[in-house]
């Protein structure tokens, strides 16, 4: 067996090792279980944006007292996704134009978080970053390789203002309050998609902390789709775009002369 | 309630408030005799719709409102073909131009820039051109005095040029090369602005052509169907930016106000209404321009990226 064997083989039974200790842990301690109350979201003609709901249990949970739980929930909803151009305007010549841009590689379309309590105190940043929890674990990198720190100072204005504008947008969310228990262990966390949510593939985690650490984590997922006349518009514009084009005209044409007759009858 | 998701656009409307808007421009553009391009796209942007998708649907639109314009000329005999197709040669060329630049600005985002200048440049310009004209007929009404008929026949420096045609709807003999120039212009506009560019071509057409009023605006809308429809397509090919949802909506409020802007314009003074339309001309332009001129509240703005690697 050569070297390189012996190290697939040993990493093999450290996996298994892991994996067993790991789900004996957690086969002792507490687990969460979730749900969204819609996993398909259409949006058709009528759209201005769906109202969804996550909620869930937390299983063996232990704490004596009804009131006060000792537990915290973080839910974490992720959309679609892609690459963002930041602009900063500047004055030129009197007037205001685009000047500066950079290119982020990937961004998520929709962001919310959304928790029993301010992120800040329920777990320490090395916790929430590892687990992608929270606008500052957001990766914003570049094209091109990006090790300069001047650089990448100048870069954390563009990277706040994606944020910001994406926030007024209404498709980054942060409610630190915004999870609910009711009872002992159920929570439920109610989140309203604006109209222009992106359309795509959308994942849900949802987070069990005691203490500052992660005991458990769970996750759903979501699809938000054009349906119906929407859906048909939207593709025949992209997958038939000169198709598209000679239709619209067709429809203005008609249109044109349905009204010139209709004129000329008064 | 009444709110209606557009899909290219890709956001929430309220149909009334955007059949209201087609109403209103065709209205106004029943009233004037003017196409309306200028005031809708402006309108759709400051409503929130991108740009490039303000301007690609509003070319859709002009398409239904310059076939119906165009119909209503042709049966009164009002449309010279030869013009019109040499100004629609011109104006393709143009079309196809302006569209690649829509793409290239959009690419490097300076679309929006584009579109706005553009707007407070011609706007500006014919508004108060139109202001000065209207005010000195007003005045000259007041005084008494009959507007001076023009003078026909008059040659001017369009005469000298070569490839000469005889133009016989229109009663003249001159070059191909102004009609060509002035359609690839009009061309570009329409593609840049969403406008069918009746406000730079009927002017032209009289006072550097010296075509007679009465065939100007059937041959400038003739001109406008097609070049409209090649935009609407060439944007649709390139820029995916034409909302038919949109576009349909505006239609439908542009032909019934356009009816009733027809009779209210009969009963009131010519240049009374140019002074007014002129006035929003104006307000429009200004309004651009002060939004290029003060410091937004937010000087970032983020968009999707296109091909990707820079």
């Amino acid at each position: 067996m050569s070297a390189r064997g012996t190290l697939i083989a040993l990493k093999a039974i450290a996996w298994i090792w892991a994996a067993l200790t790991s789900s004996a842990a957690l086969a002792a301690g507490e687990q969460i279980e979730s749900d969204i109350s819609s996993r398909n979201i259409a949006i058709e003609s009528n759209f201005t944006g769906e109202r969804i709901v996550i909620f869930g249990t937390i299983e063996k949970a232990k704490h004596a007292e009804f009131e006060i739980s000792p537990y915290d929930i973080i839910v974490v909803i992720r959309g679609p996704e892609g690459p963002v151009v930041t602009r900063r305007k500047a004055r030129v010549a009197g007037i205001w134009i685009n000047r500066d841009s950079h290119t982020f590689k990937s961004v998520p379309g929709y962001y919310a978080v959304l928790a029993t309590r301010d992120l800040k105190a329920v777990a320490k940043p090395d916790i929430l970053n590892a687990n992608g929890i929270g606008f500052q674990s957001l990766e914003f990198t570049t094209f091109g390789v990006q090790n300069n720190a001047a650089l990448d100072a100048g870069l954390n204005a563009f990277r706040s203002a994606a944020v910001r504008i994406k926030q007024k947008d209404g498709l980054y969310l942060y409610d630190p309050k915004g999870v609910k228990f009711v009872g002992r262990s159920l929570f439920r966390a109610t989140v309203d998609l604006p109209a222009n949510v992106p359309v795509g593939a959308y994942a849900t985690d949802v987070y069990l902390l005691r203490d500052g650490k992660v005991l458990s984590h769970n996750r759903s997922n979501l699809t938000i789709d054009k349906q119906g006349f929407e859906r048909f518009v939207y593709s025949a514009a992209f997958d038939y775009p000169l198709l598209y084009g000679i239709i619209a005209v067709i429809i203005a044409v008609t249109a044109g002369l349905l009204a010139s007759a209709l004129s000329r009858r008064d | 309630m009444f709110d209606i998701y557009l899909p290219i656009a890709g956001m929430s409307v309220n149909l009334l408030v955007i059949l209201g808007m087609g109403g209103g421009v065709g209205f106004l553009s029943g009233m004037f005799g003017v196409g309306g391009g200028f005031l809708m796209t402006p309108l759709l942007i400051f409503s929130g719709i991108p740009p490039a998708v303000a301007v690609a649907t509003e070319a859709n639109q002009i398409v239904a409102s310059s076939v119906s314009g165009a119909l209503a000329q042709w049966r009164r005999g009002n449309v010279d073909i030869k013009m019109g197709t040499i100004l629609l040669l011109g104006g393709m060329a143009g079309a196809v131009f302006g569209v690649q630049l829509v793409k290239l600005l959009r690419e490097v985002g300076q679309v929006d820039l584009m579109i706005s200048l553009s707007y407070v440049t011609f706007l500006g310009i014919i508004g108060s051109l139109m202001l000065i004209e209207s005010l000195r007929a007003i005045r000259r009404a007041r005084a008494g005095n009959p507007i001076p008929a023009r003078r026909p026949g008059q040659h001017n420096w369009i005469h000298g040029l070569p490839f000469k045609m005889r133009f016989k709807r229109s009663k003249l003999y001159i070059s191909a090369i102004p009609p060509l120039l002035i359609g690839i212009f009009v061309g570009v506009l329409a593609a840049i602005m969403g406008v069918g560019g009746g406000f730079i071509m009927v002017p032209a057409m009289i006072y550097l052509l010296r075509v007679p009023t009465s065939v100007v605006v059937g041959t400038s809308l003739f001109q406008i169907i097609f070049v409209t429809a090649l935009v609407t397509i060439l944007h649709s090919a390139t820029n995916q930016t034409v909302d038919v949802l949109l576009a349909l909506v505006l239609m439908i409020g542009g032909v019934i106000g356009a009816q009733f802007g027809v009779r209210a314009g009969q009963k009131l003074k010519g240049e009374q209404l140019r002074a007014l339309l002129a006035m929003m001309v104006l307000g429009v332009s200004l309004r651009l321009a002060f939004d290029l001129v003060v410091e937004p509240d937010e000087l970032f703005s983020i968009g999707p990226a296109f091909g990707g690697n820079q």
